[in-house]
């Protein structure tokens, strides 16, 4: 029940974000005027050459791979966090020893050069 | 479509026009781009000093498609006419063009052949403004003329090409 | 079921109320910013439309309203237009579960200033600021245009990145409160005090990833004017291109919010108890002020090279969080009892 209210909300949010995409839809046709140039994607006044849906650098994948990695981390800390009063000394330990195998693989992805960014 | 008969009633019309007017003419925002040395005074005026933001054109956008208004500032060369070109294209309607400067309005100094003589001969140009280069003054003044004849333009179709979608 | 019912009209109404708080400060933030940094740098700012150039944000909505309607050829139409929609959509639903002020009573009717207080508030907020980046990314793609893959992929790459950051800093002021509820945390900072005097860093990393987070000046790296023209939303034109511009300055105002409720106290301040009214003017004030910051920033420092950001994120960032996470971690334990609950 605490999340019925979002619900409703959602609907209010997705239904007057699609007004106002209606709307400009609807007002922006008055003063259409297409041309192939118009149509063409914008390269600083060049005419494209080739696919827009060229191939990624590596890194972006490094970075998204590192980042599933330590956020699943820190979505096991969150629960942690929350009873952390009641666990008392040992689950201090026992968190310092999660983060600690977590450090070592982090130090890993530094030393083999996962940041630096050429 | 509804909205199409009920901007063309007159009664509605005059209204509306001023309306939309008003907001074009307080929202110009220009494009990024600078062709030669009348671009440094584009600069200056939108620096401190003359401060072209008191009017809402400080917002140099660096894509076309938010933009609505061109100054074209500074010569033209053959090589990068059609690139001007392509751009002015690219812009969303409605869309206005200052020509700034001797060189963009008319060739200026630079009559030869590697030199377009005036900006005229590729995009239509609402406002020339003169110098070599003008001041930011002078490209103020060119704005406020600008902003004048915007005023007095319809909402729908400004230019009145009588091409409608 | 008129329980249900008085819950859905409520809903509606604050929505409502919020929806368009939150869009007119949208639109004011934008006039703030151009006035704002007219003054850093020694010019009036816009003045001409209305008194001290009010009227400019009216202005511009009216000019994008009109503005031609564009989709470039090859672009995947369905992403194109949906993906502004996401943004939006991400932005204004973050807000949900943030209490702009103290519960007060009208006419004996107690009124909960917060759309919906889940006891995972905070979850929520990480989940759907997450969330966000979907609307960049499929801008990005579908828009058939080099500039904006490119770009897309800088801010996806810069908002994960980011987000680890604020998630950890974050852990370390549930580790002090010990709940996810958001009016909880704000329970335990009027009963002790404001958390950012015991999470200085903590809040420094915060709000150093809300900059990031919300692609703001210096981390403006996916709107990089010089090298991707306007980024992921280069083919955005009118209104389309006005809601991602909506989406960001709301963001801003979520993170400031954010900050405010949980380092800042919220609408905590002098005399709240007997004036309840008071609170909503203390968090407006307090959320204004970071709002001030950011511009502040933004009219203050260049922007730093992409490897710089990445770097910063992850050499810096992320291992500082990490072990101001421990260094909380153990100093409660420490002080132990003495620790207020």
């Amino acid at each position: 029940m605490n999340f019925f209210p979002v619900f409703v909300y959602f609907i209010l949010v997705v239904g007057f974000a699609g007004l106002m995409t209606g709307l400009t839809l609807l007002l922006g046709s008055l003063n259409k005027h297409p041309t192939p140039d118009k149509l063409m994607p914008y390269e600083s006044g060049m005419i494209p050459i080739g696919s827009a849906r060229v191939r990624i650098p590596i890194h972006f994948h490094l970075i998204a791979m590192l980042f599933l990695v330590f956020d699943i981390e820190v979505a096991f800390i969150y629960p942690w966090a929350l009873i952390f009063k009641s666990l008392g000394l040992m689950g201090v330990i026992e968190m310092f020893v999660f983060i600690g195998i977590l450090l070592v693989g982090f130090l890993y992805a530094l030393k083999r050069g996962a940041f630096v960014w050429e | 479509m509804g909205v199409d008969q009920m901007v063309e009633s007159p009664f509605v019309l005059t209204n509306l026009d001023k309306l939309v007017g008003w907001a074009r003419k307080n929202s110009l925002w220009p494009v990024q781009m600078g062709l030669a040395c009348c671009a440094i005074e584009m600069m200056a005026t939108a620096a401190s000093r003359w401060d072209m933001a008191r009017f809402g054109a400080e917002m140099f956008r660096a894509s076309p498609r938010q933009a609505d208004l061109m100054i074209v500032s500074g010569r033209v060369s053959q090589k990068m006419a059609p690139v001007v070109r392509h751009i002015y294209d690219q812009m969303l309607e409605p869309k206005w063009v200052i020509s700034m400067g001797d060189c963009a309005s008319a060739g200026g100094i630079f009559n030869n052949y590697a030199i377009v003589q005036g900006v005229d001969k590729i995009i239509p140009v609402d406002v020339y403004v003169p110098g070599c280069p003008p001041t930011p003054d002078m490209l103020l003044f060119g704005l406020m003329k600008l902003q004048e004849k915007i005023a007095r333009q319809k909402a729908i179709d400004p230019h009145q090409t009588g091409e409608k979608a | 079921m008129s329980d249900l019912l008085v819950t859905i009209i409520e809903t509606i109404i604050k929505g409502a109320i919020v929806i368009g708080v939150l869009m007119t400060s949208f639109a004011y933030m934008t006039w703030l910013e151009r006035k704002l940094v007219g003054r850093f740098q020694l010019r009036p700012g816009p003045n001409r439309a209305g008194p001290f150039g009010l009227l400019f944000p009216l202005a511009d909505g009216i000019k994008l309203f009109l503005k031609e309607d564009f989709v470039p050829v090859g672009a995947d139409k369905v992403t194109f237009f949906v993906a502004p929609l996401i943004s939006i959509v991400t932005a204004l639903l973050a807000f949900a579960v943030i209490p702009i002020g103290p519960t007060i009573n009208i006419f004996g009717y107690e009124l909960h200033p917060i759309i919906a207080n889940p006891n995972v508030g905070i979850l929520f907020i990480l989940a759907i600021a997450s969330l966000g980046v979907f609307g960049i990314v499929l801008a990005g793609w579908s828009s058939n245009s080099k500039f904006s893959l490119i770009g897309a992929l800088r801010a996806s790459a810069q908002l994960i990145s980011y987000e680890l950051a604020i998630g950890i800093s974050i852990i370390s002021v549930i580790l002090i409160v010990g709940n996810l509820q958001i009016t909880q945390i704000i329970e335990w900072q009027a009963k002790n005090v404001w958390i950012v005097l015991l999470q200085p860093v903590a809040f420094i990393i915060y709000f150093l990833s809300a900059l990031a987070e919300t692609n703001r000046a210096p981390f403006d790296m996916p709107e990089a004017e010089h090298e991707l023209t306007a980024g992921y939303h280069t083919e955005y034109g009118g209104m389309r291109f006005a809601l991602f511009f909506a989406a960001e300055y709301i963001n801003i105002v979520t993170v400031s919010a954010i900050a405010t409720t949980l380092f800042l106290g919220g609408y905590l301040g002098p005399f709240v108890d007997q004036f309840p009214i008071l609170g909503f003017l203390y968090f407006a004030l307090k959320v204004f002020l970071c709002v001030f910051v950011f511009v502040w920033i933004r009219a203050t420092l260049p922007r730093v090279r992409y490897d710089q950001l990445m770097s910063l994120g992850w050499k810096y960032l992320i291992p500082i969080a990490i072990a101001w996470l421990m260094i909380t971690a153990v100093g409660v334990v420490w002080l132990g009892g003495s620790a207020p609950k």
